[in-house]
């Protein structure tokens, strides 16, 4: 009985399947598949490449690291609780040759330097790495090859680092304990421990990395000897995640809840489609049921039918995830080193099941409205067309289930998902006003526009499906290249005008005094300064924060090494209070702090909540008592915690500033006796910052044109499969008028108008929306004033229309090829 | 008002017939025959012989495999191409558009041509045809001969020179077909339109001025009330 059912939805399987519904239908799902597989199993391989980094690269067992050595009694604990341990430091600096510059991290290890695995070094560029067990000797220093090259250096040449000369005597190629090479791309210099106290930089943002050998059991003995004897140091170990897995998580969450777009734009095609399979389902079950089988067996060669098509689609869509995953790897192989393509068939199942279950959910109208089917809709010439609220409920499932598996922030989820809803409710509106009006302001005239438009305004609601496809297709298009152009213009002025074009992102007090004599020297203006001293976060409430918050966030991933802790009496220029109140000057409760809104929201802080800080040696518990936000347009440095001036006579801890100043371009070239005297001064010029960003803004360039590709092919699908939903109304539309002695050319024409108002309107809806967003979001983002470049948006606006046109025009041939003949044989 | 009566389909030695994958269809041979304006028109025939075929190749839309197929209007002989624009059709499904009210399906062909006072026509048509009080109706709204009655009053609303019915009443009942046959005949005579039907009923066809009959691959004629033989092989 099943094996005849089996073999009769296999028949029809393949006699269907090269229906243009079918077809459509295939395309979307492939769409989708692919997206959410390849998304998978990239993220997989980022995932296995992190934990493999971590075992290779830690270059011990266990690394302990703090920005202040460990007393002689710390280190002398740490050493009875493992096999063994060294110490290395690290700072990062600016290395200056000849007036060129480049920041570098310099490394000073001893001669017991590797603990674990190998170093590998060349004596000159170009040739092979050789593996090697001394360090470098006093005076002389080992950079890497890009190093080399940015400074312009030879071997033998003298590099002066603080009034003290090193030789370059080889080339460096790698150190197996660089934990952080996917992430950390910062040059590297390699120097002998003894030669460190000569330059000066003392305790300032030095790094104490312990590198420590330890079975299992010693390892989580350290652990927890960490965690009650150095609460404020970070431990990485091989037994633990990768610094990097939160950061990349979160990545794959933004993109998934960015999909949501494409799954709306999937929802509408699909709802398309299933106006046109719920008849022929229905037909079809109706005539099994009108010959005696059961209502049963209609409804399970429906799903066979289905479980078919998916499977027939099965090769190509492995085929093209495992195309698309091995170009995003090789893309990402410039940043993460050794990133490898792997090819896993079980990788795919998980994904695959999950896409299935997603096209299941939104097949369930159709086989619901097939439970409705009888003999009677062949009697009577009529279909069920099933319940709309089913299929919108259907539809909403999905998305809901889409946006709550990716989402982790809920500020971020809650404006993604406000800025497409409003959008939509946007199009909706503007569809339904113009074609209500159009229709109201022709009624009384004759000739093919006012037909046309008729036409549509019956049929809103499919016009309206195809306008939002196209009109949202277009909208996303529209701001995010607007979006991305206009940024990368404005910010180098914008930057510029409040922030001079010098940044100093963290000075000591003495390289601050320095700084301001230089400025002084050169007639540079100094702009903005603002104090800070580090914190790191341990405890919320007197809970452990790993125990506190357990969603990755980006505050989280940021929470996790030292903050910055700015002191103030009054609200900042540019900070905005939005939650509680902030302190008066002369107030004696010094235990209270501000905190930023979105740290807030992500780590779900509330008012009166403790954060226990650890502040150079010490621990220290604050109470929230305002909360606050950028505000743009009075400087860009601002700060996440901030506390009251009274404070400091409480802390024991180094003071650092934040500065930035509006030099001359001749004083540039006299910066690097600033980097000669203080090489750890981290200081960039506005111009490596901008290169910076727009390296940035080419990367997301990229990854928005890659989903750009997604979102047209699937408003391509839209306009097909909503034409095709029409198909049959169509045909016999046009061969009613060609009835009338009218010509071909005049169903051509009306139908032109058709696709020419729908372009329209959606293009129109398009650029309004590209507007308001752009309006609102650049005040309140960017405090730019938002300019549009109005024959930009008239180009783009003719090219959706001539595309739109075009594409629907190609779409309704077939319905445009009726005949009178069609009206006589029914 | 009447429109003048002097134009005339012409079908000379036409045969019809279709290659389909083993063999070859043919409908009929070497037909010859006449449609004037003003005149009444019926053919009968079993499904399949080919009745709407010569519907289609009377009306210009389809073109014989053989012979010749003119039209002589104001004295000119013309290719049949161009009876386009002179010609309604009338179908057994009806086939009235149904977003549209009674009253907009038959001001639809005046509104596409541009015409003005399209919708005061319209109205007239339907008082004509006895619908004058359900104009605002949808089809769904109409029993199927009154939905027949609108479509007939939409085919003759823009006058043309001839009307191409096929099975008219295939879809009605034996009262609503007889309300519908009056109506078309009367409708037609009045304006001077040529009407060209098919049918299964008797009924109908006793009232056209000539029948003609498929029958066995034969085509003949039972009455003609003009000249011109149809010649059958
Ligand atoms: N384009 C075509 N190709 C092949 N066969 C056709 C074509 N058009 C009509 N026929 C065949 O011609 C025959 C006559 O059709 P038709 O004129 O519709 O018959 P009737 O209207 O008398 O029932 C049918 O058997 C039909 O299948
Ligand atoms: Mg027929």
């Amino acid at each position: 009985m099943f094996s005849n059912t089996l073999r009769l939805a296999w028949q029809l399987h393949h006699q269907e399947k090269g229906s243009v519904y079918n077809r459509s239908l295939r395309w979307i799902q492939s769409i989708l598949m692919v997206f959410i597989v390849t998304l998978s199993l990239t993220s997989e391989s980022v995932q296995d490449y992190l934990n493999n980094n971590l075992q290779n690269l830690l270059g011990a067992d266990l690394v302990l690291s703090q920005s202040h050595p460990l007393s002689q009694a710390q280190w002398a604990e740490l050493k009875g609780l493992s096999k063994n341990a060294i110490n290395t430091q690290q700072i990062t600096a600016t290395l200056t040759h000849n007036g060129q510059w480049q920041r570098a991290t310099l490394k000073a290890v001893g001669e017991d330097y590797p603990l674990q695995g190998e170093m590998k070094t060349s004596s000159a560029l170009g040739e092979e790495a050789v593996s090697t067990a001394v360090v470098p000797a006093e005076g002389e220093i080992w950079l890497d090859p890009r190093l080399l090259s940015s400074l312009s250096v030879d071997m033998g040449d003298t590099l002066m680092i603080a009034q003290q000369a090193f030789i370059v005597s080889r080339v460096l190629h790698h150190e197996p304990d660089r934990l952080m090479e996917g992430h950390n791309v910062d040059m590297r210099a390699l120097i002998n421990r003894n030669d460190l106290p000569g330059l000066n930089v003392a305790d300032d943002n030095m790094h104490y990395r312990y590198l420590v050998l330890a079975s299992k059991s010693q390892t989580h003995a350290i652990i927890n000897w960490q965690k009650t004897h150095l609460p404020a140091a970070r431990i990485h170990h091989k037994q633990g995640a990768h610094p990097l897995a939160l950061f990349w998580k979160r990545t794959e969450n933004f993109i998934g809840l960015a999909s949501v777009v494409l799954f709306f734009m999937a929802a509408i095609a699909i709802q398309q489609i299933a106006q046109v399979k719920m008849k022929k389902e229905q037909f079809f079950t109706a005539v099994c049921l009108s010959l005696g089988a059961s209502r049963a067996s209609g409804v399970q060669i429906a799903l066979i039918k289905w479980v078919l098509s998916i499977l027939s689609m099965l090769p190509a869509v492995v085929f093209f995830c495992t195309l698309c995953h091995w170009l995003i790897v090789q893309w990402l192989a410039s940043n993460l080193i050794q990133l490898e393509w792997q090819f896993s068939l079980s990788r795919f199942i998980e994904p695959l099941l999950a896409s299935m279950l997603i096209f299941a959910v939104f097949q369930a109208p159709v086989w619901m409205a097939l439970k409705q089917s009888s003999v009677r809709q062949l009697v009577y010439n009529s279909h069920n067309k099933g319940s709309a609220l089913v299929s919108i409920g259907c539809a909403l499932l999905v998305l809901v289930g889409v946006a709550a598996t990716y989402s982790d922030n809920g500020l971020l989820t809650v404006m993604v998902l406000g800025a497409m809803l409003s959008c939509v409710a946007l199009m909706l509106l503007s569809s339904w006003v113009s074609l209500t009006l159009g229709e109201k302001l022709t009624s009384r005239h004759s000739g093919l526009v006012p037909f046309a438009l008729f036409m549509m305004k019956q049929r809103l609601l499919t016009k309206t499906t195809q306008i939002l496809g196209v009109g949202l297709c277009a909208f996303l298009l529209l701001f995010t290249l607007m979006l991305l152009r206009d940024i990368g213009n404005t910010m180098q002025g914008y930057k510029r005008q409040h922030d001079g074009n010098l940044m100093v992102s963290q000075a000591s007090e003495a390289q601050m005094r320095d700084v301001i004599l230089w400025a002084d020297e050169h007639g540079a203006e100094l702009r903005q300064s603002k104090p800070f001293m580090h914190a790191k976060l341990i405890a919320v409430n007197q809970q452990r924060l790993e125990d506190f918050a357990d969603k990755p966030s980006g505050s989280l991933a940021t929470l996790q090494s030292a903050i910055r802790l700015h002191w103030t009496d009054v609200v900042p220029h540019n900070n905005r209070v939005v939650e509680g109140t902030w302190w008066q000057p002369s107030e004696p409760d010094w235990q209270q702090i501000s905190v930023e809104e979105e740290v807030m929201s992500d780590l779900g802080l509330q008012l009166g909540d403790r954060l226990t800080f650890y502040i150079g040696e010490q621990s220290v518990e604050f109470t929230i008592a305002a909360s606050h936000v950028y505000t743009p347009g009075a400087g860009s440095i601002t700060f996440w915690i901030q506390m009251p001036p009274s404070a400091l006579s409480h802390l024991q801890a180094p003071r650092y500033y934040m500065a930035s100043l509006e030099l001359a371009p001749s004083a540039f070239t006299r910066l690097s006796d600033l980097w000669q005297a203080h090489p750890s001064l981290r200081m960039v010029p506005m111009k490596e910052m901008i290169a910076r960003f727009d390296n940035l803004l080419a990367m997301v360039t990229r990854v928005v044109s890659g989903f750009a590709l997604l979102i047209i092919s699937l408003a391509g699908i839209v306009i097909v499969s909503s034409v095709h939903a029409l198909e049959a109304n169509e045909r016999k539309k046009n061969s009613v008028i060609m009835s009338f002695g009218l010509s071909r050319g005049t169903c051509l024409r009306v139908n032109g108008i058709e696709w020419l108002t729908t372009a329209l309107i959606a293009a129109a809806g398009a650029i309004m929306g590209t507007w308001v967003a752009g309006l609102l979001i650049y005040q309140s983002q960017f405090s730019m004033n938002y300019q549009p470049d109005v024959p930009w948006l008239l180009t783009t606006l003719a090219i959706i229309v001539l595309v739109v046109m075009a594409l629907g025009l190609i779409a309704s041939r077939t319905s445009l090829n009726s005949s009178i003949r069609d009206l006589m044989q029914e | 008002m009447p429109l003048s009566t002097n134009s005339q389909i012409e079908l000379t030695n036409v045969s019809q017939s279709f290659e389909t994958q083993q063999h070859q269809v043919v409908l009929f041979q070497d037909l010859n025959l006449s449609i004037q304006q003003g005149q009444s028109y019926a053919i009968m025939g079993p499904s399949g012989s080919g009745k709407s075929s010569l519907l289609m190749l009377a009306s210009g839309l389809e073109k014989p495999t053989q012979g010749k197929a003119t039209y002589l209007t104001n004295e000119q002989v013309q290719p049949l191409e161009a009876l386009r624009k002179d010609i309604g059709f009338i179908f057994q499904q009806f086939h009235l558009l149904p977003e549209l009210d009674a009253l907009n399906n038959v001001a639809l062909p005046l509104k596409l041509r541009g015409q003005k006072g399209a919708e005061q026509k319209a109205r007239q048509w339907l008082e004509k045809v006895g619908l004058g009080h359900r104009l605002t109706h949808k089809p769904k709204q109409l029993s199927g001969g009154e939905q027949q009655r609108v479509a007939i009053a939409r085919a003759l609303v823009f006058e043309p020179r001839f009307i191409f019915a096929d099975e008219p009443t295939g879809n009605l009942d034996a009262v609503s077909a007889k309300e519908v046959t009056e109506i078309l005949f009367s409708c037609c005579k009045e304006h001077g339109a040529g009407l060209v039907l098919v049918t299964h009923s008797e009924a109908l066809a006793e009232q056209a001025e000539s029948l003609l009959m498929f029958k066995d691959g034969q085509c003949s004629w039972i009455r003609q009330s003009n000249q011109e033989p149809c010649h059958v092989q």
